[in-house]
């Protein structure tokens, strides 16, 4: 489960990013975050993830409170969240391959562990033939769908993607959108952002919309 | 386990990053060495010369000649005279017949002594003093140069003990130039090690985001400041050893008949793995500083 209550983050430039937002999201649910650019939509995912801190309230996902955290207990919960960023993040210089497994090779996994998990996980993705491909080489929807192996390659029991969507045609976005239903389906608790309204009626789940970083009627 | 494969896993990164550019990581374990081989090459020419000089008799010694015309009473009452004096500690009297042995014995000077019809040395004394200020020895070698049938008072220990203070005082410089150039290589060491960070930044952040601890981030780098400090230590002393191979053999060609005495010193094996051990821990020192000062820069931010 993931709570904020009473959650507000102010970036040290000033900006407040998010005000008293308070919402519970059960384990196993799918949550779909909508809202303008600059809503605080990518910022309450972040909290969720443990990337950010709230600067008040607290934040507490699978029983932990985040803000109750140090930086290293909160690394190793990161390790258990699995985060599709908005702008990727990943490591042009390396293989497909290389990049799903670096979570595993945080986690200190064994060679033919790592091998077998991300194998898996591409496959999971439809990208098991580009696994020796450099991500340059990818389109922007594959390069989505090895965010998200990436994200899926540890197991995790949160899967948070931001903008998973975006700039996507409508073919992809709906191929990515029904890879997010069947980890659901599976028990995998669900966040993402999203501005696509039509997605939103597509995934059939709850909606949290936010409104210059407060909660907004949806 | 899995505490062993992270520091393996980092391990192997550390040599991946070393081997991904060969003659960069070259040049930078090359300075190092260089800069590790000046005090270890500093240190077997002072051992060398200390172990030319520490034969050398350096305690304060008065050496009282006769004239060569000094019967036995005048050497017994010269004798009795010198011990009695306050400033003696010991008095060694050395026959002209002796002396004459000795210097045929020690020195290239045989052929041309056996030549003479008469020895040409005289009697003399050597008087331990217990004194080696200045002064004191000056109204010493005054006082015994005025008693009848003396015919030169010499402190030649002087010189002697000048070069032992030489030598105490090269050691003391040694410690300096090591404190400087342990200094000097965590600092080249650390310098190095920050560029690999930068170079590898979005890489650090990206696992930073994915669960990477800061000491996960920090191991792979520790480990190649590690490398890099063994490997410039083991390639100094090999630099050092190699230098002082080559002037032990120059000076034994340009001074045969003082080779013995002019040998060079090589360090003990013991003290040659304390050094490369040293330098691996400056490596590893030297990046400690460089990756946490660098990690504070940027932490996990998306």
């Amino acid at each position: 489960m993931i709570q904020f209550s009473s959650v507000a983050k102010r970036y040290p430039g000033g900006q407040e990013a998010l005000r008293n937002v308070s919402v519970e999201i059960a384990a196993g649910e799918m949550v779909a975050v909508t809202g303008r650019s600059g809503a605080g939509k990518s910022t309450l995912l972040k909290l969720a993830a443990g990337i950010e801190r709230a600067t008040s309230g607290t934040v507490v996902v699978n029983g932990q409170n985040l803000g109750a955290l140090g930086e290293t207990a909160l690394a190793i919960l990161r390790r258990r969240v699995g985060f599709i960023f908005q702008d990727h993040k990943l490591l042009y210089d390396r293989s497909c391959h290389d990049n799903v497994a670096l979570p595993l090779r945080i986690a200190g996994l064994g060679r033919e562990e790592v091998g077998k998990r991300v194998r898996a996980a591409l496959d999971k993705v439809g990208l098991l033939e580009r696994e020796r491909s450099n991500p340059v080489a990818l389109s922007g929807g594959e390069q989505q769908r090895l965010c998200i192996a990436r994200a899926i390659v540890n197991r995790p029991s949160i899967l948070i993607a931001d903008e998973p969507t975006g700039n996507l045609d409508p073919d992809y976005a709906r191929a990515i959108v029904d890879l997010f239903v069947s980890f659901n389906q599976v028990g995998v608790t669900v966040l993402l952002s999203t501005h696509d309204e039509a997605g939103i009626g597509r995934l059939g789940c709850r909606r949290v919309a936010l409104s210059s970083g407060t909660l907004a009627a949806p | 386990m899995t505490w062993a494969r992270l520091h393996l896993l980092a391990l192997a990164e550390a040599m991946r990053r070393f081997a991904a550019q060969p003659l960069a990581s070259m040049f930078s374990v090359l300075v190092l060495a260089v800069a590790i081989a000046l005090p270890v090459i500093a240190a077997m020419a002072l051992r060398s010369v200390g172990s030319a000089v520490q034969d050398i008799d350096t305690d304060p010694h008065v050496n009282v000649y006769l004239t060569l015309d000094a019967t036995d009473d005048d050497v017994k009452r010269i004798g009795e005279l010198l011990k009695a004096h306050p400033e003696a500690a010991q008095v060694r009297f050395i026959p002209r017949a002796q002396a004459l042995a000795e210097l045929k014995a020690t020195s290239h000077l045989a052929e041309i002594l056996a030549t003479l019809d008469r020895n040409p040395l005289p009697h003399a004394y050597t008087v331990r003093v217990r004194t080696t200020a200045a002064e004191r020895v000056g109204k010493l070698r005054a006082d015994w140069a005025k008693v009848p049938k003396v015919d030169q008072v010499l402190a030649d220990f002087e010189w002697a003990e000048r070069l032992g203070r030489w030598v105490s005082f090269g050691d003391r410089i040694l410690v300096m130039a090591w404190l400087l150039l342990g200094g000097a290589v965590a600092f080249i060491v650390g310098h190095l090690i920050r560029l690999q960070v930068l170079t590898h930044r979005e890489e650090i952040e990206v696992s930073q985001l994915l669960g990477a601890t800061a000491a996960d981030v920090r191991r792979p780098f520790l480990y190649h400041g590690t490398v890099q400090g063994f490997l410039a230590g083991g390639l100094a002393v090999a630099l050092a050893t190699g230098l002082a191979a080559w002037a032990g053999y120059e000076l034994r060609a340009l001074t045969p008949d003082y080779a013995a005495e002019l040998k060079v010193v090589f360090i003990p094996p013991m003290e040659t793995l304390a050094v490369v051990i040293a330098a691996a821990a400056l490596g590893l020192v030297g990046s400690w500083i460089a990756v946490a000062r660098e990690l504070k820069r940027f932490s996990a931010k998306a």
